[in-house]
């Protein structure tokens, strides 16, 4: 039961991460980034590739973080910098498009198989007991890295001038360009941190389970969309909860033995928070005004 | 073999004009290969199971599609448009895994036995479609659905209830997934689950933008180019979601005011676009 919770909470953390992600794009621009789960999924690609040419293993997070962080500048200047305005769903679909580009290049190039991750033996089997239960050294890697990750996220908005800047924009674009913050320059920092943590989340995916696979955009990535509708659009917080909820959820349906139903935990709840907290969980986010809109 | 084009053509106009009613109202559904598994399964077992004629089962399963869109779009129409992208794409996955897992519906495995459907059924559907969304551009409804896109608050004031008018759109969208999808299975024969990925209803989006939503010969010749041409074009179809993706990017960013700024010919004219 410990054991399951604890794999709920690091597969919960992954997602969150992912989250993450669509809430500060939803938050500070207003739209779906569908890209995102596709270059979720490339981060286990890109670290393939460190991993591939240099040798040390580890050195592939950073990599999958800045190749995460550079594909959402791209994704931004493709997708989002023409469409101005109210223009959402023209918006949602370019990235879509973006995404279903990524992954058939990818599968052209790594074929459509799972790709085994070349990292040492020891990281995902070996491990010690902590108060009788089992933790492998790669579930502390994600735990550990998923944390820090948040904190540092945490610090840089609450903290910096540049995390001024992002909750300025997510509370008015208007009021914050006249008051000369660079609106422009903004949403790229955005885009670039929330892809940045997409790609780690994928390369932590991938050394858990072993091996990179070009599917995972679609069946886990996507999931995220709808822990950051559970958590509260444009809510940090709630992405986080949303999250490891979800993870958790999904780790007892396992335990109850009826994990085959697991895959759906986390639409039926967002379907239930719909319902009931339409501004979701936390609803902490600044597009809970407009929600009846 | 040359029949099967033009079948699975015509059940892609159906699909893609699906999705157009649904795109009336400014709302995307990502959820029309579900609606075409929940009418081609619900087709399936009645006249497999049951023995109903096909002619009384697809009306049947068009009814039950367009139940489950009112039930799950509820919830997402009465607030922003945004979370009916998120609702759909959940009840796709939904669909899907309830599909695999219950032995009812023949899991993994699928459900076989169906046929009966003939190429002009498909042919007779779509003039049927066809023939109504004809009549509904001509209609006032249609400047209702034109009203809620373009400013739902203009139209909450002058008295359009937004949420009936967005579920009506959206469950006629459903409807005529659920008659595509007992079409398609009564045609195939033999259907799975992973026939209605969540890639289907991409895709089928997709048909859509690329044909153009100014009116409903859009979605038809989206869904009948994007069909047809691959069948005839080896790399192509290889290349299948890259040259899709490209095209679609390609053409937002020549069309960079948005796709939804349609049938608006005389403000263009008068020259305040974008306005």
């Amino acid at each position: 039961m410990t054991a399951q919770i604890l794999n709920g909470l690091i597969v919960g953390s992954m997602y969150a991460l992912i989250a993450i992600g669509f809430t500060l794009v939803l938050g500070v621009l207003d739209r779906l980034n569908f890209a995102h789960t596709e270059v979720f999924m490339f981060g286990a690609f890109a670290g393939l590739v460190a991993v591939d040419a240099g040798g040390i293993w580890w050195l592939a997070l950073p990599f999958a973080f800045v190749v995460g962080g550079v594909f959402g500048i791209a994704v931004e200047f493709i997708s989002f910098r023409r469409f101005e305005g109210d223009a959402r769903i023209t918006a949602a679909l370019s990235s879509l498009a973006v995404g279903l580009v990524i992954v058939d290049v990818t599968q052209k190039v790594w074929g459509t198989e799972p790709v085994g991750m070349p990292i040492p033996g020891w990281v995902t089997t070996a491990g010690f007991e902590l108060f009788g239960m089992r933790v492998v050294y790669v579930q502390l890697l994600i735990l550990g890295v998923t944390l820090a990750l948040m904190a540092a996220l945490h610090a840089l908005v609450s903290r910096t001038r540049m995390g001024r800047n992002i909750r300025a924009v997510a509370d008015s674009p208007d009021a914050a360009s006249l008051l000369g913050v660079d609106v422009r320059r903004v949403t790229q920092h955005v885009f670039f941190v929330s892809s940045a943590l997409a790609g780690v989340a994928g390369l932590l995916l991938a050394f858990r389970t072993g091996f990179a696979n070009t599917d995972v955009g679609l069946t886990f990535g996507l999931k995220a969309i709808a822990i950051m509708a559970i958590g509260g659009m444009g809510d940090l917080r709630g992405a986080v909860v949303g999250g490891l909820l979800i993870g958790v959820l999904e780790a007892l349906t396992f335990q109850f033995g009826i994990g085959k139903l697991g895959e759906l935990v986390v639409w039926i709840t967002m379907i239930l928070v719909l319902f009931v907290r339409p501004e979701g969980l936390f609803g902490g986010g600044v597009h809970v005004k407009d929600v009846r809109a | 073999m040359i029949q099967d084009y033009f079948f699975f053509t015509g059940v892609n106009v159906l699909l893609a004009w699906s999705v157009y009613i649904v795109l009336l109202t400014g709302n995307l559904s990502f959820a029309q290969g579900a609606f075409m598994a929940i009418g081609c399964y619900a087709a399936g077992i009645m006249t497999t199971r049951y023995g109903v004629p096909l002619a009384l089962a697809v009306p049947a399963s068009m009814t039950i599609s367009a139940a489950v869109a009112v039930l799950v779009g509820f919830p997402a129409l009465r607030v922003r448009g945004i979370y009916l992208i998120l609702v759909t794409v959940g009840l796709t996955f939904c669909v899907r895994i309830g599909l695999e897992n219950f032995a009812y519906t023949g899991g993994v495995e699928g459900l076989k036995g169906m046929a009966g459907t003939k190429l002009w059924h498909v042919g007779a559907a779509m003039l049927v479609v066809g023939a109504l969304l004809f009549l509904l551009s001509r209609s006032p409804l249609q400047r209702i659905l034109d009203a809620v896109r373009e400013d739902d608050r203009v139209a909450a004031s002058l008295g359009i209830n937004l949420t009936y008018v967005k579920l009506l759109a959206f469950g006629a969208g459903a409807a005529i997934a659920g008659m595509a999808g007992a079409l398609y299975g009564h045609y195939l024969i033999f259907v799975r689950p992973d026939n209605f990925d969540i890639l289907v209803s991409i895709f089928v989006v997709l048909y859509v933008i690329l044909g153009g939503v100014n009116n409903m010969w859009g979605p038809l010749v989206g869904a009948t180019v994007m069909t047809l041409l691959p069948e005839f074009i080896r790399a192509l179809q290889e290349w299948r979601p890259t040259v899709f993706g490209l095209a679609i990017i390609v053409m937002l960013l020549l069309r960079p005011e948005g796709l939804l700024k349609f049938r608006m010919a005389s403000a263009r004219w008068s020259g305040n676009a974008g306005s």
